[in-house]
């Protein structure tokens, strides 16, 4: 198998790395039906696939799990997953021959082992659902001319997806079908269907490819969202412990601050957070933004080069084979800085303290999402996927900072976008080591307003909001949140 | 003569900004046990969190404790309202939730739970089995947090006030879920503590109380005011002659069947755990039922099942409006025809929508609103707002408004699409007996088009009129099913 990616033409490149488009409601008007009355067989029941199931099921449609038999003889917890709801659970032979979908949610890494044994079994013209493109693009795997590849992507964690759909709404979702294999000319009506069984039809979709779903996911969780807020992470913490600040305080505004941040972000986008600071912070988180944007440039760019030339999956997949060596130790590592060894204290931090006591984070978050966006963009992804794979998803893995620290994050993510963030973070720290030591607790630890008489230049500032608020992210997004009916406030405790 | 436990000189208090309790006076002296009953939104639970120093201290409020006694020097309020969390930190639960099982266990355990309170107030341990075997809770030990039910989780914050013993004990509605021996068992429990020593301020409307309570008071213009036991709410019941929205004396529909719910030897277990057995049940068209059975006798499973909530549904032999479950229909089929209100749904509704938004909702069974509903529905919606007499609290946040005002706005949302089948689970939770005698008037009203009616109540004088049937749960059986004498439809 070679990188599918690689084998196309650059006009075929662009071509697949430029679709996209954010469906009108109206698109799903036919509901179900295209799955209605099909055999949808489950491959995996982790989070993700049991909570799918059980909206599916839920949604009228005829849902049933296949484990591999070692799963099911020692009754793993995927199978209690799948039993105790009441599902049929069988093995790949007895399932995977009636089934009209195979829904393949198992982890990345045992795609290409998982996708070898079902594909033989699969009846003629059935289709195979995923919901990354990592096995497609990265790895090539060839389907069966036959058979249909779809993908739908919830972008949000298998208990979300629950949650919200039986609240009623549901959570935004990315679809694709692979152009090598739509044989019948289903495949989209089959994705648009899966869509509004999870739910996800409500709460906003897009239509994209394998080849933009990858490459902009890995290029976003490397950079902004779990690279860049473990970075900004420790260096906060271990900067205000070295000037005094005791630590529980620092581990609590670090910990939940990136949540509340990225809360204003999820509503505003960046002007949207940026405009809860005073005048004063916000000139000055402007001009340190810039300035960190100049320095991590070239390391957002070598990250989308190396993701673009295949050199990323190549290298992770050797970690793959050495028995995740590199990974393992690094999540070690994490485990053990002193942000993750420090619980939170027990004081009391207000909202807008969060913002007032944290402007670094808010320089950071703002360069971030500026960086990322911009490198996709100049990569050829259309704005709307980078918009939804930076700004879009930085609230959502916030939320599992202020859960339990940097730990819970790296749990809930991929074993893949775990690995680039820690790439991306010792990469990333040493490049910072100049600008952290001119840092001050005004920045990170103390309201940055104190002391200072709240005065600043109009010129200056109208200048700064005219940059912010013309950035094309924010003029995209400002149309995508609009578009999403009903942007839901994560709840925070 | 020693000083009053507690003493209260000119309070103010302001409830989003509006005077709730005005110069209040209140002296509690030793021995002395009170009740405070009266309207929904008169201030009670503002002042019992004020005497506890919920949130606030107040400098006109005096406490003072016996340094003699063994029993923990300080005011202790339980609420009328629970919150627990995930183990990690997080609150964002679903009312479904317990019913669907995850390998994964996400909450605490009772037992887990309990050790951590004990701890944190340095308790004897070997003291809380005692209590929990008197409330009936000792088989819930290694429950987990989000399995309890309504009655199950104020058992659990009774459990852990009445272990603690504080010489000061505020219970602000206990009685609320709990079943009639629960109850009973409650107060026997109560006048025990206070026997020992605690004294108790008692906020509810019932009218079965522990023994030892002595002086009663209600709050009346922001002040307190004692009254008799003769006194007592009864005599002030307002005529209510607001005309029931058009809308709802409409003909509900029931083109489906005759049948509405057809159960045949339903069984339903958690791994080794029963919880129904072989139920067999019938409801047609326009039947009006009551639902009985004991805290924990698989009552909120049973109507679950029905509410397209729960997972084991599909494994059932279980035909609701005349379709077999899992034949191909939605949940939002089968929601869109019913009406609830549960003291789940309440709990885990979301608390940052308005109360439009909250009462639009009903229409999608939806938590929050997340669509344009368009004039009729709006219009429907204004209608019942004022009916409720919500009219100034319509723009207001859920949880900015007193318990009572929440469930009012939570029942007009149960009703606004006009249903073919309501489902009231313990409907008048938190209202006072004024509210709960217009609901009933209003479920009574509705029944005459033809709704069908499920209704759970523990307490026997808050049961609407048209009830004509009765099915008893108990331990997940059906105990018995048998036609009731008819009463008269108050008009």
């Amino acid at each position: 198998m070679s990188n599918y990616f690689n084998t196309l033409p650059l006009r075929e490149k662009l071509n697949q790395l430029g679709v996209c488009d954010f469906m009108d409601s109206s698109e799903f008007l036919d509901g179900v039906n295209a799955l209605k009355g099909k055999k949808l067989v489950i491959v995996g029941c982790g989070a993700q696939g049991l909570n799918q199931g059980l909206n599916l099921r839920d949604s009228g449609l005829n849902v049933a799990y296949t484990l591999r038999k070692e799963a099911i003889e020692g009754k793993r917890d995927s199978w209690k997953n799948a039993t105790e709801n009441n599902f049929t659970v069988g093995t790949y032979e007895e399932l995977i021959p009636t089934a009209d979908v195979v829904i393949n949610l198992t982890p990345d890494k045992q795609h290409t082992a998982v996708v070898n044994a079902v594909m033989p079994l699969m009846k003629q013209g059935a289709t195979l659902l995923y919901s990354h493109g990592f096995n497609i693009v990265e790895e090539g795997m060839q389907i069966r001319k036959d058979i249909t590849v779809i993908m739908v992507a919830p972008k949000c964690p298998g208990s979300e997806v629950r949650a919200e759909y039986v609240r009623g709404f549901g959570v935004p979702t990315l679809i694709a079908v692979h152009p090598e294999n739509d044989p019948e000319g289903k495949g989209l009506a089959q994705a648009k269907a899966y869509c509004v069984g999870t739910g996800g039809h409500r709460a906003g979709v897009l239509k994209s490819s394998f080849v933009a779903e990858v490459k902009s996911d890995l290029m976003g969780e490397q950079t902004i969202l779990c690279g860049l807020l473990q970075t900004g992470s420790i260096l906060s913490f271990d900067k205000m412990v070295e000037k005094g600040i005791d630590a529980g305080y620092a581990s609590k505004l670090v910990q939940y601050g990136v949540e509340v941040i990225t809360e204003a972000l999820k509503h505003g986008g960046v002007s949207g957070m940026m405009d809860r600071l005073s005048n004063v912070a916000k000139v000055k988180a402007f001009e340190i933004s810039e300035e960190l944007k100049d320095i991590m440039r070239p390391l957002f760019q070598k990250h989308q080069d190396d993701i673009m030339s295949g050199e990323f999956s190549r290298t992770m997949m050797e970690d793959w084979a050495a028995g995740d060596k590199n990974l393992l130790a690094w999540r070690a590592a994490t485990g053990e800085t002193a942000f993750e060894k420090t619980p939170a204290g027990d004081v009391k931090i207000g909202e807008q303290e969060y913002f007032d006591n944290y402007t670094l984070m808010v320089a950071f978050v703002r360069a971030g999402v500026e960086l990322a966006f911009e490198t996709m963009v100049q990569a050829g992804i259309k704005p709307e996927s980078a918009y939804y794979e930076s700004l879009h998803e930085t609230p959502l893995i916030a939320n599992t900072i202020a859960r339990k620290k940097l730990f819970e994050m790296n749990r809930v993510i991929s074993d893949t976008a775990e690995y680039g963030c820690y790439l991306f973070d010792y990469a990333c720290k040493p490049l910072l080591a100049d600008f952290m030591t001119k840092v001050d607790t005004d920045l990170v630890g103390k309201n940055f307003n104190e002391g200072k008489d709240g005065s600043v230049d109009n010129r200056t500032l109208i200048a700064i909001n005219e940059v912010l608020r013309s950035h094309e992210v924010e003029v995209v997004g400002a149309r995508l949140r609009k578009a999403m009916t009903a942007m839901k406030s994560i709840k925070t405790a | 003569m020693s000083k009053p436990v507690v003493h209260i000189t000119n309070l103010n208090l302001k409830y989003r900004n509006k005077p709730v309790l005005q110069d209040l006076n209140w002296t509690i002296n030793a021995n002395e046990n009170w009740l405070v009953c009266g309207t929904s939104g008169s201030g009670k639970t503002s002042l019992a969190k004020a005497i506890a120093r919920i949130g606030h201290s107040y400098s006109n409020i005096e406490t003072s404790f016996n340094a003699q006694s063994s029993l923990p020097a300080l005011a202790y309020y339980v609420a009328n309202w629970f919150q627990f969390k995930d183990l990690e930190g997080q609150s964002n639960f679903y009312y479904q939730q317990r019913y669907n099982k995850q390998s994964t266990e996400t909450t605490a355990t009772v037992k887990a739970e309990l050790e951590s309170f004990g701890k944190k107030h340095a308790l004897q341990f070997n003291e809380v089995d005692r209590v929990l075997a008197a409330l009936g809770f000792s088989e819930l030990k290694n429950s987990t947090l989000i399995q309890l039910s309504s009655g199950e989780h104020k058992k659990l914050q009774l459990v852990k006030a009445l272990w603690l013993k504080p010489q000061l004990l505020i219970l602000d509605l206990p009685y609320n879920g709990l079943d009639v021996l629960s109850r009973k068992n409650l107060n026997l429990l109560l006048e025990e503590i206070s026997e020992a020593g605690s004294q108790l301020i008692l906020i509810s409307n019932e009218t079965e109380l522990p023994s030892c309570i002595n002086r009663i008071a209600t709050i009346e213009e922001g002040k307190l005011v004692e009254i008799s036991a003769d006194e007592r709410s009864w005599n002030d019941i307002e005529t209510f002659d607001k005309q029931v929205p058009t809308f709802l004396s409409e003909a509900v529909v029931n083109a489906s069947s005759e049948e509405i719910i057809k159960m045949i030897n339903v069984n339903i277990s958690y791994g080794e755990k029963q919880v129904l057995k072989d139920i067999n049940w019938e409801v047609k068209a326009g039947e009006k039922w009551v639902l009985h059975g004991h805290n924990g006798s698989g009552k909120s499973t049973l109507l679950s099942l029905i509410c397209g909530d729960h997972p084991q549904a599909y494994a059932n032999d279980f035909h609701l409006f005349g379709n077999k479950r899992g034949s191909g229909e939605s949940i939002w089929e089968i929601k869109e025809r019913i009406g609830l209100i549960s003291p789940e749904l309440h709990w885990y509704f979301d608390p940052s929508a308005t109360v439009w938004q909250s009462i639009v909702s009903g229409f999608y069974d939806s938590s929050g609103l997340f669509c344009d509903p368009g004039y009729s529905k709006k219009a429907q919606t204004d209608e019942l707002i004022h009916y409720f007499g919500l009219d100034e609290y319509k723009n207001t946040l859920m949880n900015e408004l007193p318990l009572g005002k929440q469930r009012l706005a939570l029942l007009a949302r149960t009703i606004v699409k006009n249903p073919e089948l309501l489902i009231l689970d313990e409907p008048c939770q938190g209202l006072d007996q004024q509210q709960t005698l217009h609901f009933n008037k209003l479920v009574d009203e509705l029944c005459k088009n033809g709704t069908t009616l499920i209704y759970v109540g523990h307490f026997e004088s808050q049961i609407p009129g048209c009830i004509e049937k009765r099915i008893l749960l108990e331990n997940g059986e059906v105990n018995s099913v048998e036609i009731l004498h008819k009463k008269p439809i108050l008009t």
